[in-house]
């Protein structure tokens, strides 16, 4: 059924319904996944959930701990496979492809614990993010072909000019090492920045970030999403996600319990009953 | 970390230095055997700057590249002495071998992980030699092979010296090109978090096998130096501690590092002339100073100085909140695409 939502428009046969067309738009441009199911060993993860994200929409997540959000973030990145389901971009079948390919495609992630190097500065943190995008193979590197240099000239003018972007302009030569929990996070971000993605999924990016942080993590969400960036923001934050999403999904144990706007699920009764509390 | 800045004024002059003292060796070289020990820190260097991108920067623990030595010396050996083909031939060909050997030997190992890699490179290592031992025909067996000298003016003691600084210098070049750029970005961060590297996109198998790769050419082109150095060479010359002392230099230098691994090098090579009076006690100093170096500067030898600078004269920590620039922000955004 999906499937043939997802056929391109035959051209030249004039449409009667302008609104399929922009749904047909919408589906093609959207990250999918379609009545995913994970099991684990025999024991469901998750089970016939369905989430959309859509260029330029911040999707909130949330749902109480061992719901399956990040279970659901790791399958949209390729992480996980899903035991039934798909997951569709432009009309791609991506349920099966790699974390690399999705990387490739578009699909940026954060993680609930920053990854960072360790040993290497901000910059270099932040420049590994263009891998997918280089053009230079290992022989031209290695041969110092001259294309390499203006290709690592620009990708460090990009790096330099998105981390000062997100506030990180001081701390740019320092190792990763020193930073503080929300440089790290926000040096995640610029990394899944310099990947041009399409889609960024953060994996409880306000966790561990005091009040003002979090104002700003919100302020840097709302350009990504001006952007044309879809945003899947899985929190525990909820009043931070009813501030800044558009669309929110609750899980609860491997279920959707709902999806619906902020309000709508604010005061949805069962929402209300398995997380938010009264 | 160091190779990956654009070089300061003072690094350029340590360089320099470097360089002026690699090219006089031949002048303050007291004797021809000091001679013969420049000429083979610059053959194992050719291995270990390849096997550094390995070690050091992969982050794949590898102790078999002294069959990749081996099976470079022995084509070298072969070709250009049974076979009289002309030595700067056989060296590439030594070479191409070497970089077959470490995709045969990479291909299967290198999805496993660390510890069982380390065993199968170490089990290859060991049936590289057996193999030796039992083809006699072709390698000799338990008596060995004459490693032929290069034409004139080469095969002089100062002539080969200047070849093999050459090739080491070039080998230096390569890779000092590879862990400066993104691609040495990608090696490191498969050392250090294989998650976020294959979050941004690294192949991790892919991108080992080619440094994997490199690193055999690497190590059959020193191995074809090495056999013409030697002059002789047996099964008893390509133990397996040799393949654990071309690991220790590198985790003396300290991974992540060009210029450590290379004074991993120098030290661990000449270690044996510097204690010479006590020359009995040559396996205690180095046991000595991996101990050393492992409990009192982890990072390695070549980060010595920066450690103690940093000790001090500690870098000002300044703790500025972040505030981002948004309008910056989406201009970058915008830039990008």
């Amino acid at each position: 059924m999906n499937q043939s939502l997802i056929l391109p428009v035959v051209s030249g046969i004039s449409n009667p319904l302008c609104s399929t067309e922009s749904v047909l738009a919408e589906r093609k441009s959207s990250l999918e996944a379609v009545n995913i199911s994970k099991d684990f060993d025999g024991v469901s993860a998750l089970s016939d959930v369905s989430l959309s994200l859509q260029p330029g929409q911040v999707h909130g997540l949330i749902g109480p701990n061992g719901s399956g959000k990040t279970t659901l973030l790791n399958l949209l990145s390729g992480y996980y496979q899903p035991t039934t389901g798909s997951i569709l971009h432009g009309g791609l079948e991506l349920a099966l492809s790699s974390v690399q390919r999705r990387a490739e495609i578009g699909v940026a992630r954060t993680f609930q614990k920053p990854r960072l190097l360790p040993t290497l500065t901000v910059l270099e943190n932040a420049m590994l993010g263009a891998w997918s995008h280089k053009q230079s193979g290992f022989l031209a590197t290695a041969f110092a072909f001259p294309q390499v240099a203006r290709e690592d000239k620009q990708l460090r003018e990009q790096a330099t000019e998105l981390l000062h972007g997100m506030g990180l302009g001081y701390a740019i030569g320092r190792p990763a090492n020193l930073l503080g929990h929300a440089e790290q996070r926000f040096l995640e971000i610029t990394r899944g920045l310099l990947m041009k993605p399409r889609f960024i999924l953060l994996d409880e990016p306000a966790g561990g970030l005091t009040e003002h942080e979090i104002e700003h993590l919100g302020s840097v969400i709302r350009t990504l999403r001006d952007a044309g960036i879809g945003i899947l923001l899985v929190e525990h934050h909820t009043d931070f996600v009813f501030r800044i999403c558009d669309r929110v999904t609750t899980l609860n144990v491997g279920k959707m319990i709902k999806r619906g706007t902020p309000d709508e699920t604010r005061f949805d009764p069962e929402v209300i009953r398995v997380y938010l509390g009264a | 970390m160091n190779n990956l800045s654009f070089l300061s004024d003072r690094k350029s002059l340590a360089l320099a230095l470097g360089l002026l003292m690699m090219v006089t060796v031949p002048w303050w070289a007291g004797n021809q055997y000091q001679l013969h020990m420049a000429a083979l820190i610059c053959v194992y260097w050719i291995l270990i700057s390849g096997l550094n991108l390995v070690i050091g920067y992969t982050g794949q623990l590898s102790i078999g590249h002294v069959g990749l030595l081996s099976i470079g010396a022995y084509a070298f050996a072969i070709l250009a002495g049974k076979m009289g083909w002309h030595p700067a031939l056989a060296l590439v060909v030594a070479g191409a071998l070497g970089g077959a050997c470490g995709l045969a030997l990479g291909l299967p190992s290198l999805r496993l992980p660390g510890f069982y890699f380390a065993m199968t490179t170490m089990a290859f290592a060991l049936i590289v030699n057996e193999l030796v031992l039992a083809e006699v025909d072709l390698t000799g067996g338990g008596i060995g092979l004459p490693g032929p000298a290069f034409p004139a003016p080469l095969d002089s003691p100062v002539g080969f010296y200047y070849l093999a600084a050459t090739l080491a210098l070039l080998v230096t070049w390569l890779s000092w090109n590879i862990v400066r750029r993104i691609w040495g970005l990608g090696l490191m961060a498969i050392r250090d978090n294989p998650v976020a590297a294959q979050a941004v996109g690294v192949p991790l198998f892919r991108v080992k096998l080619m440094v994997f790769v490199f690193s055999g050419i690497t190590a059959g082109v020193a191995g074809a130096m090495f056999a013409s150095l030697q002059s002789y060479i047996t099964p008893d010359t390509f133990i397996f501690e040799l393949s654990l002392f071309f690991f220790v230099c590198i985790v003396i230098g300290g991974r992540g590092s060009i210029v450590g691994p290379f004074i991993g090098t120098v030290v661990l090579t000449m270690m044996p002339e510097l204690v010479a009076p006590l020359a009995k006690l040559g396996h205690f100093f180095y046991g000595l100073l991996l101990l050393l170096v492992v409990l009192v500067v982890p990072e390695g030898l070549g980060r010595v100085f920066e450690l103690l600078h940093e000790r001090f004269w500690p870098r000002p920590v300044h703790n500025d909140a972040i505030t981002p620039d948004l309008k910056r922000l989406a201009r970058a955004i915008k830039d990008q695409a």
